[in-house]
C-alpha cells in the first residue's frame, strides 16, 4: 500500500488501519486533511501550543518535502510520517538507531521553535513560544513572559558558546546547539505515543 | 378471486395472532414468554457464531477490547508530566509534554468517539457492525443470510405493524380520555393508555428490559433524570411508570402525538421562543412539581444523544428547579442491536428502520435512591454528583465534556481555565528559577 519507505517503526497493520479510520474521521472522508479539520478535536483546544502542533503537521521540513514552507493539505502517508516522529524507542534497536531516532525527535521540536526556517532559534522566536505557552492567562504580563524567555536564552548561550565577550551577540540556537543542550538527558520517554498491543514488525530504516 | 380471498385470510389470521398474542397481554402487563424464547435462541446462535469466528481467525489478529482505544494515554496530571525534565530550560521541556498531549488528542480524543456507535468485540451477525471480520466459513455465512431473511421479512413487518398500532392507539386513546372531566378516573385511564401503548411500542422493537431497584421508582412531585442515548429511552422508562415529559413543541407526527397526549395528562411542552427564556422554563417546571398530584417530570440533562459508553456533562439548568431528583441509569446491551441515534448521520426514519431490523433492544434500567441538593452545593456540583452516581451504577465512564460538542466548539471559559492552571505553574516555578540563578 505504501511505496515510499516510511519510518513507521513498531506499528502493526491493525494499528495503521485504526489510524486510517481516524484520519478519515478527521478529514471528513476526504483524501487529505487541511488545517481547519483539526478544529474539530476538542481535546486539542485546551493545548496552549495547538497552533504550533497543527503547523508542525503541515511543515515541509517535517514532511521531508523541502527546506521551508507550509503545505496546504496532507494525505495519509504524510500523516503517518508525522506520527513516526513519536514512535517509542524499541529495546531491540541498536545504539546507532537509538541515536538516530532521538535526533529525529529533537529535530521535530526544533522545527516547532524555528518558525522562519532559517536554522536558528532567535530570541524573538523563543519569546513567541513562551508567550504562546503562557497565553490565555491575563494575569501574566508580557514583561514576565519576555524575562523568562531572555533568561532561558542566556542560559542556552552559556551552554553553547561558553563565556561571551561583552559585545558578542548570540545569534540564536542552531540545531547543533539544541542537541548539545539535550545531551545526556533522556527525552525518549517523554516524547512518544505508545500504541496498545504493540507488535514490533517494521523497523526504522 | 382466489388470490384476494387467500390474501384476506392471511391478513385476518395475522391480525388475530397479533391481537391475541401481543396486544392483549400488553394491556394487562402480562408476558406470554414468546420473546423470552426468541431471546434464548438468539443468544445461543450468537454464542455459536462467536466461537466459529474465534476458531476461524488466525491468532495474531484477535483484537483486544475495541473500545479501550488505540493508544496508551498519559493520564498523569499536568504537574507530574511537566516536572520530569525541569531543571534545564523549562519551556523547552514543557513543549515536549504539550506536543505529546497534542498528538495524543489528534490520534484519539475522548469526545468525538462518543458520538459514533460503540464497536463490538465480536460480530453479532449484522452487516452494519461488520467492520473487521472477514469470511470465516460457509456455515456462518448461511446463518447470516438466514438472519437477514428473518430480520427483514419476518420481524420487520411485524414490528412496523405493532408500532403503527401502538402509536395510533396512543393518539386515539389519549384523545378519548381527554374528553373526560378532570378526576381520578381520568388519571387512572390515562395511565392505563400510556402504559399499554408504550408496552406495545417496546414490543415492536423486541425490547427486553430489566428493571432493578424498583423500590426507588420516581414518585409524584419529583424530577427523574437519566442518561440519553436515543428517543427510545422515553418508551423504555414509560413502560414501568408514567412520567410528565418536557420538551419543545414539534411539527409533523411528533406534534400530533404531543398534542394528543397532553390532553390526557399534563405534560410540559414549550414553544421554541419560550425555550430561550430560562426563567420561564424554570418557573413552569417549579409549578409542575409543586402540585403533588402531577406525575414526575422526565428530563435528560445531557441535552443530546450520547453513544451509551459514557455520561457527559449534565446541564445545570435541570438541577436549579429544586425538588427531589430521582436518578435513573439506562444501559443498552450493544450485542443485540445498537440503540444510539447518531442524528448527524441518520434521520429519524432511517434510524427507526435500523432499530427495527436489529435483533432486539436489550437494556438494563437501574433506579437510584433519590437525591437532593445539599447545603453549600451549587447546581453545577449537584449535577456532577448525580452524574457520577448514574455513571457508576450503569458502568459508564464519566466525562466532564459538554454533549453540545457534537455540534459546537469548546467554550472559551473551559479552555482559559486549563491555560490559567498551566501558567500558574510556570510563574510559580519561574520565579523560583530566576531566584536560584
Amino acid at each position: 500500500m505504501f511505496s515510499r519507505s516510511i519510518r513507521v517503526g513498531a506499528v502493526s497493520s491493525d494499528q495503521i488501519e485504526q489510524l486510517h479510520r481516524r484520519f478519515k474521521q478527521l478529514s471528513g472522508d476526504q483524501p487529505t486533511i487541511r488545517k481547519e479539520n483539526f478544529n474539530n478535536v476538542p481535546d486539542l483546544d485546551l493545548n496552549p501550543i495547538r497552533s504550533k502542533i497543527i503547523r508542525a503537521f503541515f511543515d515541509n521540513r517535517n514532511l521531508r518535502k523541502g527546506p521551508s514552507g507550509v503545505a496546504d493539505e496532507i494525505n495519509f502517508e504524510d500523516f503517518l510520517t508525522i506520527m513516526s516522529y513519536f514512535r517509542p524507542i524499541d529495546i531491540t534497536m541498536d545504539e546507532e538507531q537509538v541515536q538516530l531516532c532521538r535526533k529525529e525527535k529533537l529535530r521535530f521540536l526544533f522545527h516547532m521553535y524555528d518558525s522562519d526556517s532559517d536554522g536558528r532559534i532567535t530570541l524573538e522566536e523563543y519569546r513567541n513560544v513562551v508567550e504562546e505557552l503562557l497565553s490565555g492567562n491575563p494575569h501574566i504580563e508580557k514583561e514576565s513572559a519576555r524575562s523568562i524567555a531572555d533568561g532561558a536564552m542566556m542560559e542556552a548561550a552559556s551552554v553553547c558558546v561558553g563565556q561571551m565577550e561583552p559585545d558578542q551577540v548570540y545569534e540564536g540556537i542552531t540545531f547543533d546547539d539544541f542537541l548539545k543542550i539535550w545531551q545526556g538527558i533522556d527525552i525518549e520517554t517523554k516524547m512518544h505515543v505508545r500504541f496498545l498491543n504493540v507488535e514490533a514488525m517494521a523497523l526504522c530504516h | 378471486m382466489e388470490g384476494t380471498e387467500l390474501a384476506g385470510k392471511i391478513l385476518s389470521t395475522w391480525l388475530t395472532l397479533v391481537l391475541g398474542l401481543i396486544l392483549l397481554p400488553s394491556a394487562f402487563g402480562v408476558s406470554l414468554g414468546i420473546s423470552e424464547i426468541y431471546m434464548k435462541i438468539l443468544v445461543k446462535t450468537l454464542e455459536w457464531a462467536t466461537i466459529r469466528i474465534e476458531k476461524g481467525v488466525p491468532k495474531e489478529s484477535v483484537k483486544n477490547s475495541a473500545s479501550v482505544g488505540i493508544i496508551q494515554r498519559d493520564e498523569s496530571p499536568m504537574e507530574k508530566g511537566l516536572s520530569g525534565l525541569r531543571g534545564r530550560d523549562f519551556e523547552l521541556s514543557d513543549v515536549f509534554y504539550f506536543s505529546k498531549k497534542g498528538l495524543e488528542a489528534i490520534v484519539e480524543d475522548e469526545v468525538t468517539q462518543r458520538f459514533s456507535s460503540e464497536e463490538l468485540v465480536s460480530w453479532n451477525l449484522l452487516t452494519r457492525t461488520n467492520i473487521n471480520f472477514q469470511y470465516i466459513s460457509l456455515r456462518l455465512t448461511m446463518v447470516w443470510v438466514l438472519g437477514v431473511i428473518v430480520r427483514y421479512c419476518v420481524l420487520l413487518p411485524l414490528r412496523v405493524t405493532l408500532a403503527f398500532i401502538g402509536i395510533s392507539l396512543l393518539v386515539m386513546g389519549t384523545t378519548l380520555v381527554g374528553q373526560l372531566p378532570d378526576s381520578s378516573l381520568k388519571s387512572w385511564l390515562s395511565e392505563l393508555v400510556h402504559l399499554t401503548c408504550c408496552r406495545i411500542c417496546v414490543r415492536s422493537l423486541s425490547g427486553t428490559i430489566h428493571y432493578h431497584n424498583k423500590q426507588y421508582r420516581p414518585q409524584k412531585g419529583g424530577i427523574c433524570v437519566a442518561n440519553h442515548t436515543s428517543p427510545i429511552d422515553v418508551f423504555i422508562l414509560t413502560t414501568d411508570g408514567c412520567y410528565a415529559m418536557v420538551g419543545q413543541v414539534q411539527g409533523g407526527l411528533m406534534g400530533i402525538i404531543q398534542r394528543a397526549i397532553v390532553k390526557a395528562c399534563p405534560h410540559v411542552w414549550f414553544e421554541r421562543s419560550e425555550m430561550k427564556d430560562r426563567h420561564l422554563v424554570t418557573k413552569r417546571l417549579k409549578e409542575h412539581i409543586a402540585d403533588r398530584k402531577k406525575l414526575p417530570i422526565l428530563i435528560f440533562p445531557e441535552g443530546t444523544c450520547i453513544n451509551n459508553t459514557s455520561v457527559m456533562m449534565f446541564k445545570k439548568g435541570s438541577f436549579e428547579i429544586g425538588g427531589t431528583i430521582h436518578p435513573v441509569a439506562i444501559k443498552y446491551n450493544p450485542q443485540f442491536g445498537d440503540a444510539f441515534w447518531n442524528s448527524s448521520k441518520y434521520n429519524m426514519v432511517s434510524y427507526l428502520l435500523r432499530v427495527m431490523t436489529s435483533w432486539a433492544i436489550v437494556c438494563d434500567v437501574w433506579y437510584l435512591p433519590p437525591m437532593t441538593r445539599e447545603e453549600g452545593e451549587d447546581a453545577a456540583q449537584f449535577a456532577n454528583r448525580v452524574k457520577s452516581a448514574i455513571a457508576v451504577q450503569g458502568g459508564l465512564t464519566e466525562l466532564p465534556w459538554d454533549g453540545g460538542l457534537k455540534r459546537g466548539k469548546v467554550k472559551d471559559a473551559f479552555r482559559e481555565e486549563q491555560q490559567k492552571n498551566y501558567s500558574n505553574m510556570i510563574v510559580g516555578n519561574g520565579s523560583l528559577n530566576s531566584e536560584s540563578n
